[in-house]
């Protein structure tokens, strides 16, 4: 099942709930020259998690749900182009466990 | 000290500190001086500078920026009690809280006379300006995100504070949905800022409509809409100014208006 939230899709795969870029966003945002996750593992709503700088603009991401953030996409960090490829492997943000699965089945479906 | 010979002294200082012993060609007239001192500090990266100049920087710009001001006690609300709308300068408004439509550099305008709100506020207020943005960035160890903000001294201006917000930049329209939010977040994270510093006032320009590309209908809509609904919720009694600097953007803010009255 996917979801849109904050202009990023949440698959829940298992028990984790990984963000990815999406194209409208990767649209949005332009060509990626710089990626730096911040914050805790441990977030709320509305944290940021990430900082894209792209071509057409700077973008804090924050966190459509809360949770527990397991995995973070940190090649992007050495490759920011990753998250302008369509490739699920490559374009996904983090991955986060203990999250409310009925705070996820609120979000609008992608 | 007149104000021809304190621009002569800022140019030199200027020119010797980027030029050293080149020969300077310094202008007679206010105006030609005026415009030298702008484009020479315009490009100065953010590094310290002297008591000295600082001393004669500021009683230039106080004498500069006194000369036409607009105190917001003085203008009459166009909708309610609180929300104003006014035409001109910025830099010329006396409000508590301005804001300035910032880049992700956060320095300020770094071209030479950009006609762009950055760059005179940045010039208006003082080098003092781009020293304490660049003191926020640095600990903020990143550019700055679109849709937040910041806030400092408005230094020479009339205004008490600066509240910075980068908006987002349109190359296409119909303006994406994240745009469009970004665009109210602006608003609402400067309404934000100056409520939790207490601000009694707070002068918007039109965010992202300049260089930056946004439409101003649409623009303008998402500002007024931010910007009643943040006062009704919150139940926020900050005395808000729309400034406006076209006569498109003051039709488009008259009619937006008017539809909440």
């Amino acid at each position: 099942m996917k979801k849109l939230a904050n202009y990023l899709w949440i698959e829940k795969i298992g028990e984790q709930y990984v963000y990815r870029m999406t194209p409208e966003l990767q649209d949005d945002v332009g060509t990626v020259g710089y990626v730096a996750f911040m914050g805790e593992d441990d977030i709320k709503v509305d944290d940021e998690i990430v900082s894209i700088e792209a071509s057409k603009t700077v973008l804090d991401v924050q966190s459509p749900l809360a949770g527990k953030i397991v995995a973070r996409n940190t090649k992007a960090e050495d490759e920011p182009t990753l998250l302008n490829s369509e490739k699920p492997d490559e374009n996904w943000l983090v991955k986060l466990e203990n999250v409310d699965e009925a705070a996820f089945n609120a979000l609008p479906e992608a | 000290m007149q104000q021809v010979e304190r621009l002569a002294y800022l140019i030199e200082y200027l020119w010797q500190e980027e030029n050293g012993d080149k020969i300077l060609d310094l202008p007679d007239t206010e105006q030609a001086r005026w415009d030298m001192f702008r484009s020479l500090i315009n490009v100065r990266p953010a590094k310290d500078i002297s008591k000295d100049f600082i001393d004669v920087q500021d009683a230039l710009l106080i004498q500069y920026n006194t000369q036409q001001v607009t105190d917001i006690t003085s203008l009459t609300p166009y909708l309610g009690n609180d929300i104003y709308l006014w035409q001109g300068d910025i830099t010329q408004l006396q409000v508590d809280g301005i804001v300035n439509a910032a880049n992700s550099q956060f320095l300020g305008c770094f071209e030479p006379n950009h006609n762009c709100i950055d760059n005179i506020i940045h010039t208006k207020a003082g080098v003092q300006l781009r020293l304490a943005c660049a003191e926020l960035i640095e600990r903020q160890g990143k550019r700055e995100g679109v849709g937040k903000a910041k806030i400092t001294g408005a230094y020479n201006l009339p205004a008490n504070y600066v509240i910075h917000t980068v908006g987002p930049q349109v190359r296409k329209t119909p303006v994406s949905r994240m745009n469009r939010d970004l665009l109210a977040r602006c608003y609402q994270s400067c309404l934000e800022i100056a409520d939790a510093h207490q601000l009694a006032s707070i002068a918007f320009c039109c965010i992202s409509t300049g260089v930056f590309g946004f439409p101003q209908a649409e623009a303008s809509r998402i500002a007024i809409d931010t910007v009643l609904n943040y006062k009704r919720i919150y139940q926020s009694d900050i005395n808000v100014v729309f400034n406006v600097f076209t006569d498109t953007d003051l039709k488009l803010y008259k009619e937006g208006l008017k539809q909440n009255d």
